[in-house]
């Protein structure tokens, strides 16, 4: 086992509203090994985003991260000063952002601003860093690099701007890349060529590629490991093709069997999770899932489970699994996925 | 795949590099009552360079006309009170304009521009009493706070353009504060903090920028304010001092012989007009030009 680049521990991020305090990230901790390819998947307002946010500070304005710890290179970036982390922003760990329309500085030249992300570490001198510019545009295949590199963001296409973006990301040439749905204002075959961008720079520079998204699709085609969230909490992890294959948390399995299929019969419904993502403001008591999942017990809806290892590197929080759902509860032939439809607990009958 | 695809695709001819700036130097141009503007304050700078050099006659020499003599061949514009040539006067008192105008600007942006971002970027404490200050400022009125400071100060050239700042830097920096507040927010200041660039790189380098139109527009504005408010300081007495010729004090004096000599008020009120209507003008192209919400 090699040792990790990043290791996150406890990492706990709330923000004070007028309505109370919403912990948006809630006890989360991970490991990222050099080169390889991490997802974050979860459906809107999991915390992903802001977990990605929270490992190099830039978590928006009512937001605190209260607790935990962001190891990298034995220093904890949550605890260095500002000029330090400001330098590793960039320089070790980079992000790029999901609206390439909105994350290049409209009045500024793009390759500008590629020169500027060298400049800002005093990585090169101006003549060096154009240079180098010309040279990540043409690696992140734009065509023609010189001129376009004179040009504003607004001549170029959306595809061109995420381009100039992940050159951008890519210029200290960092051991960490943030992606933070790089793909997501993109169109279906801009977001392939993205996603094809991005594994072969992470399979050619070794830089370790962070992946947060909604779509499992992106994960799957990207990731070799994948961290599932839910209301702020890593609710499952593991291996991509095991968490496909043999998905163990209710959430995970859900989403999986959400995704809408060529092969389906026509008349065959979209299938959706019932219910609603929780109130960070209230969140529910025991299990964050247990209103919404279709094959809780008692114990959910008291009792907080923890991450526990259900197969070789895969870790679920879940007290039942779906391998006991599927002998069970017969998960597999379920039609109905009501709240509490498997197990028979129904709504309303244990008061939380 | 993607490689192939891309490399086939050569760029037949260079576009025009069709920047914002091009693209607002565009819509000027067709704006004719702009253009017009600018080619008449064009020529003013002329005419208050050379009057650094050449005017007719002395601008302090007396008796060089009549006193009270209408607009002649020998005197243009006429003679005043004493015999001075009105003309001579008129182009050192264009310097004087220009000089109080564009140097207030000056002034205001060097000074609301840096409160203002700072102000508008930080927000907190600092913004709070910056803020506070403005509404202080504005709840003074203006040719009080202009009047105390001659008074303490002396009434010079560069005394009257200080007063001037000091009652108008707020405009520009509460302009500057708004717009910062708004563009602190937006993905490509947080994609620059991402790349690990510095406070004084972000508000410099990345808001400033973005707020340029805005604050030109807001300076070509501030311009004729500014010139107007030191012709009615002059126009008081506690402007430019005699024998140092405004527009404002040649028809303070002249007011006195409306009468019998009515060029001497209305030939600088036609000049302060059109160079007010002039900077107007501008102002206005400006902004419809520099506007990013009007496209194309």
């Amino acid at each position: 086992m090699p040792t990790p680049i990043l290791q996150v521990k406890g990492l706990r991020t709330q923000f004070l509203t007028d309505g109370g305090i919403v912990t948006a990230v809630d006890g989360v901790s991970f490991d990222l090994f050099p080169g390889e390819s991490l997802g974050i998947v979860g459906e809107s307002g999991s915390g992903k985003s802001i977990t990605a946010l929270s490992l190099l500070r830039l978590v928006p304005d009512p937001g605190r991260i209260v607790a935990g710890q962001v190891l990298f290179h034995n220093q904890d970036l949550l605890q260095v000063s500002g000029d330090e982390i400001r330098e590793i922003r960039g320089r070790d760990i980079a992000m790029i952002f999901q609206d390439p329309q909105s994350s290049l500085n409209p009045v500024l030249r793009t390759g500008f601003q590629i020169d500027e992300a060298m400049l800002a570490h005093d990585k090169a001198t101006p003549k060096q860093a154009r240079e180098r510019t010309i040279e990540l545009l043409r690696r992140v295949r734009i065509p023609a690099p010189e001129t376009r590199a004179k040009d504003f963001p607004h001549q170029l296409s959306g595809g061109m701007r995420q381009r100039a973006m992940i050159a951008m990301g890519l210029a200290n040439a960092p051991s960490i890349l943030i992606a933070d749905e790089p793909t997501t204002a993109l169109d279906v075959t801009v977001q392939a060529q993205i996603l094809e961008l991005l594994a072969d720079l992470n399979r050619d520079l070794g830089t370790a590629i962070v992946m947060i998204t909604h779509n499992m699709g992106v994960v799957a085609g990207l990731c070799s490991r994948v961290l599932v969230m839910y209301a702020g909490q890593i609710v499952e992890q593991g291996p991509v093709e095991q968490i496909f294959e043999n998905p163990q948390h209710p959430y995970t399995w859900s989403l999986l069997r959400s995704i809408p299929r060529v092969d389906a019969l026509r008349h065959e419904r979209l299938r959706s999770i019932e219910g609603l993502a929780p109130d960070l403001l209230r969140p529910p008591a025991g299990c964050r899932f247990h209103p919404r999942c279709p094959f809780r017990v008692e114990k959910c809806f008291t009792d907080e489970p923890l991450l526990q290892e259900v197969a070789p590197n895969q870790e679920a929080a879940c007290w039942v699994t779906m391998e006991r759902a599927r002998k069970e509860m017969d998960a597999d032939n379920m039609v109905d996925i009501r709240p509490g439809a498997g197990s028979g607990v129904h709504k309303g009958e244990i008061t939380d | 795949m993607a490689t192939t695809a891309a490399a086939v695709i050569t760029r037949p001819t260079t576009p025009e590099q069709a920047s914002l700036w091009s693209d607002a130097w565009r819509r000027l141009r067709r704006n004719r009552l702009a253009l017009a503007s600018a080619i008449y304050l064009a020529l003013l700078v002329v005419v208050a360079i050379v009057a650094i050099f050449h005017t007719p006659y002395s601008y302090r020499e007396v008796g060089v006309a009549l006193p009270y003599s209408g607009p002649s061949s020998t005197n243009w514009f006429g003679a005043d009170i004493l015999g001075r040539d009105v003309l001579s006067r008129l182009m050192v008192g264009a310097q004087i304009s220009l000089i109080v105008g564009v140097g207030t600007q000056v002034l205001v942006v060097a000074v609301g521009v840096p409160i203002g971002l700072i102000a508008g970027y930080y927000k907190g404490w600092i913004d709070s009493v910056v803020s506070f200050i403005i509404n202080v400022f504005y709840g003074i009125p203006d040719l009080l706070v202009a009047m105390i400071l001659l008074l303490l100060l002396g009434p010079s050239l560069n005394n009257i353009i200080i007063a001037i700042v000091a009652t108008r830097w707020m405009d520009m920096t509460r302009l500057v504060r708004g717009q910062t507040l708004a563009l602190r927010e937006r993905e490509f200041i947080e994609a620059a903090r991402a790349s690990g660039a510095k406070p004084l790189k972000i508000l410099f380098g990345h808001i400033l920028p973005n707020s340029l139109g805005p604050i030109i527009v807001q300076a070509t504005f501030g311009v004729p304010a500014a010139i107007l408010f030191e012709a009615f300081l002059s126009f008081l007495g506690i402007g430019v001092q005699p024998p140092t010729p405004s527009w404002g004090s040649m028809a303070a004096d002249g007011l006195a012989a409306i009468r019998i000599a009515p060029h001497m008020v209305i030939v600088p009120s036609i000049a302060l007009s059109l160079t007010l209507m002039a900077f107007n003008f501008l102002g206005d192209g400006l902004r419809d030009a520099l506007d990013p919400r009007q496209k194309r």
